[in-house]
């Protein structure tokens, strides 16, 4: 009774900040609390009822963990774990660091008209989907009419077929894959160094500061809890990839799959026939489960280090 | 944590409660089985039919559902609701209403688009039975039982199939400008070997065609199980009581030898089975050979859109396959609130022309006029701008008037095609994949990665097709095939042969 | 608030800053960012140049950076569809403009909240919106939610509202207010009794204007680029979004290659042709990567403003 009435007086001082966080708070209950319920899908076998999804769920029997056997009791379930994971940690941190490398080289640049075009151009590839993008890649690599192999063979080297030779697509997907999400990632690093008092860099320089003890300690300083915070988030989505990646700009071609299957296509390419809702969930929850898990330890880990920069 | 924990459990209890209102919505008492108010009469009340279509919505729709609607009401009480969805859309939107338990009445189906026997197993579609027998009977009379016998699902039909071409038959299409050129004898071709001469010709005369061949996969003897890329298929040609691995039968390996042979002499583009973006149109003549499924006069399609002439010669007789069968199809879904009244509907669409002509063709005098011949015309460009939809997945074919120039004898061409079709040996025979998905997960990633570079010629059989095997293998190939051999079994049994 | 100007206002006249790099390094780092950007733009050129070749050529020769032959028949496969065209460059205005109101109002309120200190659940909240980035509601769920308890089918609200919140913004958020909010600041404003409401709109915005520019940014990029939405919701052509017509198209060619049961020609499907395709991309992108200056615009007064209040 104390810890209720203890509670409400809680709740009564910090009023002010609750009506802060309600518009939200109510989205996220409708939107996201609610629809969770979705992930039970993932531990029954599905089947429609005539009373609509809910009925449908109630329904369905309990298989406990069944779904989720196709994602383990495989022989490439080593392999899609680990591509899935390698390229995710590429991602994350080249990714982290061209952002920061190119919002602080464009925050350094003298003539403000030119770094205005500069980081337009730079949001371009945002707007073009992978599909655009697929052919795009396919007038480069395409093996009679490439760009590419077209330059080899002027030099007499002999042409290369790109979309059998797995050797070179680790390359070209981290490649397509910061080419076309550093301009988006280095905004918000842009707003903080943007965001950060002039004052420091004043003082630095009547110090006699050269620019690039003002970056190691001014700039990168003030930019690290959002570097931190961004990362922690990154590695909760690594389990994940991008399909339009993989799937559109390799067509899919089945010669790469050992660089190119990640836990995403392995899901796509195995459940098109079955047409399994329960299985897709099941992959849906294994992927979130343990983004989770690695959120929390990374960030325990980041709060041991300095409480400052950890997510909560 | 403690507090988290509460408030994960204080919104999951929120949420089950309103789980459990709409449940109480939803639900009438006693309302697990299916509708069965049977002794009133079903046409007493008005009823909308929600009829959701595949296509791109046409803009006069309203108009043609406002022709339609009066004449439905005086027929069996009821309107017409249709509704088109996109191509590309269909598939991912009708399965998130279907699991979504969304109210509707008629769902296209198909083996290529919100997927037929998934959803029938799921429970999607109602069993139509009983409900044909009752209100379906002159559809019944019409539409070919090769169809109605080959959708059956252990006995029991869960949609109703469109009736048109019943079998499959996959062709050669040849450009008639080249063939004429050369003096090309084409009746002689009965094999993909028999092809070699005449790419050579092309190959070695036409500066303009890079490649010969429009990419496409051979022909291969078999009855495929599932889907055509997974590794599960009776030989046609062989033992029609076996289920077989057809990566592994020696007709594979020939045939894909002889593709590969194609690729390296530059016959096939080389982007074959990596290009998905390359189109080989036939706007434009930048091909001499190519792959089509026929029907009776699909080469006047063809040739439409092209402006010269194509010549085609078969590469087998008619076959009849399941999906030949289930190739476009009209489901009642479970959701439907008087499936009677529906099943009434089907029967008219399939029974009554004006029906199915004023959905397939508009309104007569806006989009189309009747000519003195009995045959049809367009108005203009008003049909083909503001009322375009795909006949195919609409309802039977063979009520529909013919245009002006249509041959006279196009139906009972269609009539001829499907009497001369042979039934294939698992017509009818659906695959319960309940115990061995996992296993098919896994050989289905085998498939894709492998199929399409063999296919098209671009990899060499002798070692991919067995680096393939292997993997299939590895996937559990044997035990799939093993559980599918028994049902297929049984399943002869009742069939009795 | 303070008005007096310090010495640091002599920043950003006539486009020159004491900040910046000088001399070569300047016109090394130039030309690498001048490179990159090239790079990303590129893509672009290429769309364009499709857009404006003739379908015969692309078939025969692909892509070429000066094609054989130029057409317009593109855009006048557009024109001829211009009523719906305009229609949804009204939908996707609105829904943007819209959407990204109300998204930056909910985010910066509640990532101000669980910024402050003074919030006993700060903690709590952060990880309520935390826990929705790894656990997203299920497609189908979300659709229920949608139509069936909101009652949204084929209503605008229903391209706006299930795209309002996103948590990564919201942490986002709340890094920017915990380093670009000076505590002083708030501190003497309380001093001076002004409300928390108050505090908020006339002290933390306007010093978090970068912030809340990107905020806004990201949010209108992903109205104008939403089309899953209107697949899930809208059938009523009148509320088709750009993107959603664009999708459409780009879903049918997909559909096509994937499906070789039934020919395109059987099917009566029309499929336009690349150059019309490309055209759609370039009159669906080019506005909204054209209105990216003018949030730049508020990334640099942020720094102005952030400069006087020290």
């Amino acid at each position: 009774m104390k810890w209720f009435k203890n509670t409400l007086r809680d709740l009564y001082a910090n009023r002010i900040w609750l009506m802060f966080v309600l518009p939200a708070t109510i989205w996220f209950i409708i939107f996201s609390y609610l629809p969770m319920i979705g992930h039970v899908i993932a531990f029954k076998d599905f089947r429609i009822h005539r009373d609509g999804f809910f009925a449908s769920l109630w329904h369905s029997e309990w298989v406990g963990f069944k779904n989720f056997e196709f994602l383990f009791k495989t022989n490439v379930a080593w392999e899609i774990t680990r591509n899935t994971i390698l390229y995710n940690l590429v991602f994350i941190f080249l990714g982290l660091f061209l952002a920061v490398a190119f919002a602080i080289g464009l925050s350094l640049l003298a003539n403000k008209k030119l770094t205005k075009i500069y980081q337009t151009g730079m949001l371009f590839p945002h707007f073009l989907s992978w599909v655009v993008v697929s052919y795009f890649v396919m007038t480069f690599l395409s093996t009679d009419r490439g760009a590419i192999n077209s330059l080899l063979s002027f030099f007499g080297v002999e042409a290369i077929s790109w979309y059998y030779e797995p050797i070179y697509w680790p390359f070209i997907l981290v490649f397509m894959a910061m080419w076309k999400g550093v301009g988006y990632q280095m905004i918000v690093y842009l707003a903080a160094i943007v965001g950060i008092d002039r004052s420091y860099y004043e003082a630095a320089m009547i110090d006699g500061a050269s620019k690039w003890q003002q970056i190691r300690h001014i700039t990168i300083p003030m930019i690290t809890p959002l570097m931190m915070i961004l990362t922690i988030m990154n590695i909760g989505r690594i389990f994940y990839s991008d399909f339009g990646l993989f799937y559109q700009v390799t067509q899919n071609s089945g010669a790469l799959y050992d660089v190119t299957n990640t836990i995403d296509m392995y899901v796509y390419n195995g459940l098109t026939t079955l047409g399994d809702m329960s299985m897709t969930a099941a992959a849906g929850f294994y992927q979130s489960v343990v983004g989770f898990a690695l959120v929390i330890i990374t960030n325990y880990v980041v709060k041991k280090v300095d409480e400052d920069y950890a997510l909560f | 944590m403690k507090k988290f924990l509460l408030l994960i459990s204080v919104v999951l209890s929120f949420s089950f409660v309103l789980v459990g209102c709409s449940d109480n919505d939803t639900t009438e008492p006693g309302s697990d089985t299916t509708n069965t108010e049977t002794n009133s009469d079903p046409t007493l009340e008005l009823y909308e039919i929600k009829w959701y279509a595949i296509g791109g919505p046409p803009q006069d729709l309203d108009l043609v559902l406002d022709e339609l609607n009066p004449y439905l009401k005086e027929k069996i009480n009821a309107t017409l609701d249709l509704e088109f969805i996109d191509w590309g859309e269909y598939d991912k939107k009708m399965t998130t209403m279907i699991t979504a338990g969304d109210k509707f009445d008629i769902a296209f189906t198909s083996s290529w688009a919100a997927n037929y026997i998934i959803n029938a197993q799921k429970g999607a579609f109602l069993g139509l039975n009983d409900l044909m027998d009752q209100y379906g009977q002159d559809m019944k009379a019409v539409i070919d039982p090769a169809f109605l016998e080959g959708a059956k699902i252990d006995g029991e039909l869960y949609a109703v199939p469109v009736n048109k071409e019943v079998g499959q038959q996959s062709v050669y299409v040849f450009n008639k400008r080249l063939v004429d050129k050369h003096n090309m004898d084409i009746s002689t071709i009965q094999s993909l070997e028999d092809l070699e001469p005449f790419l050579k010709m092309i190959k070695n005369n036409e500066a303009d065609i890079e490649a010969p061949i429009a990419p496409f996969s051979p022909y291969l003897p078999f009855d495929y199980i599932l889907q055509e890329k997974l590794p599960f298929a009776v030989n046609m040609d062989g033992d029609q009581a076996k289920i077989v691995n057809w990566y592994e039968e020696p007709e594979t390996m020939e045939t894909l030898k002889t593709m590969h042979k194609y690729y390296n002499a530059g016959y096939i583009p080389a982007d074959a089975g990596t290009n998905e973006n390359a189109t080989y149109d036939y706007q434009v003549e930048n091909w001499f050979v190519r792959k089509e499924m026929y029907q009776p006069y699909a080469e006047l399609l063809w040739q439409r859109s092209g402006n010269y002439e194509l010549v085609v010669q078969p590469m087998h007789d008619p076959i009849t396959f399941n999906n030949s069968v289930l190739g476009s199809m009209h489901a009642i879904s479970i959701t439907s609130d008087n499936p009677e009244r529906v099943m009434m509907f089907m029967n008219l669409l399939n029974t009554d022309p004006f029906v199915r002509t004023t959905i397939d063709k508009g309104v007569e005098g806006v989009h189309y006029e009747t000519l003195d011949s009995g045959k049809i015309r367009d108005i203009g460009t008003v049909r083909s701008e503001r009322y375009a939809v795909p006949t195919f997945a609409l309802g039977n074919h063979f009520i529909l008037p013919l245009y002006e120039d249509d041959p006279e004898d196009k139906w009972e061409s269609f009539q001829t095609f499907n009497d001369s079709s042979i039934n294939a040996p698992t017509l009818g025979f659906v695959f319960d994949t309940d115990s061995v998905r996992t296993e098919i997960a896994a050989i289905s990633n085998v498939a894709e990665q492998y199929n399409k570079s063999l296919m098209n010629g671009a990899v060499d059989p002798e070692k991919y097709l067995a680096e393939a095997n292997k993997k299939f293998k590895d996937a559990g190939i044997d035990t799939v095939i093993e559980e599918m051999q028994k049902q297929y079994d049984e399943w002869r049994k009742a069939q009795g042969k | 608030m303070p008005k007096k100007a310090n010495n640091s206002s002599l920043t950003l006249t006539n486009g020159y800053t004491p900040y910046g790099l000088k001399g070569i390094s300047n016109v090394i780092l130039s030309i690498m960012m001048a490179v990159f950007s090239f790079i990303c733009l590129f893509p672009f050129i290429y769309v364009i140049i499709i857009s404006f070749t003739a379908e015969e050529s692309l078939i025969r020769n692909g892509f070429q950076i000066i094609p054989d032959s130029w057409s317009l028949e593109g855009y006048k496969y557009l024109w001829k569809s211009q009523g719906q065209i305009l229609r949804s460059i009204g939908v996707t205005l609105f829904i943007t403009v819209f959407g990204t109101l109300l998204s930056v109002v909910m985010i910066s309120l509640f990532g101000y909240a669980i910024s402050r200190k003074e919030f006993k659940y700060r903690r709590l909240f952060t990880f309520l919106a935390f826990f929705t980035m790894l656990f997203g509601g299920g497609l189908v769920p979300t659709y229920i939610v949608v139509t069936q308890f909101l009652g949204l089918r084929d209503n605008i609200l229903a391209l706006i509202l299930p795209l309002v919140v996103q948590a990564f913004w919201i942490i986002i958020m709340r890094t920017f207010f915990i380093r670009s909010v000076p505590e002083a600041v708030i501190e003497s404003a309380r001093i001076d009794g002004a409300s928390e409401i108050r505090i908020f709109m006339q002290i933390v915005l306007p010093l978090s204007l970068p912030a809340i520019a990107t905020i806004a940014l990201f949010s209108t990029l992903t109205y104008w680029n939403d089309w899953f939405q209107a697949l899930l919701y809208i059938t009523d052509p009148d509320l088709y979004p750009l993107q959603a017509l664009l999708s459409k198209i780009e879903s049918n060619i997909e559909f096509l290659k994937e499906m070789k049961l039934i020919s395109g020609l059987q099917a009566g499907i029309t499929i336009p042709e690349d150059s019309a395709k490309m055209a759609m991309v370039v009159i669906s992108t080019l506005p909204i990567a054209l209105s990216y200056p003018f949030f730049q615009k508020y990334f640099v007064e942020g720094l102005t403003v952030g400069s006087v209040k020290e």
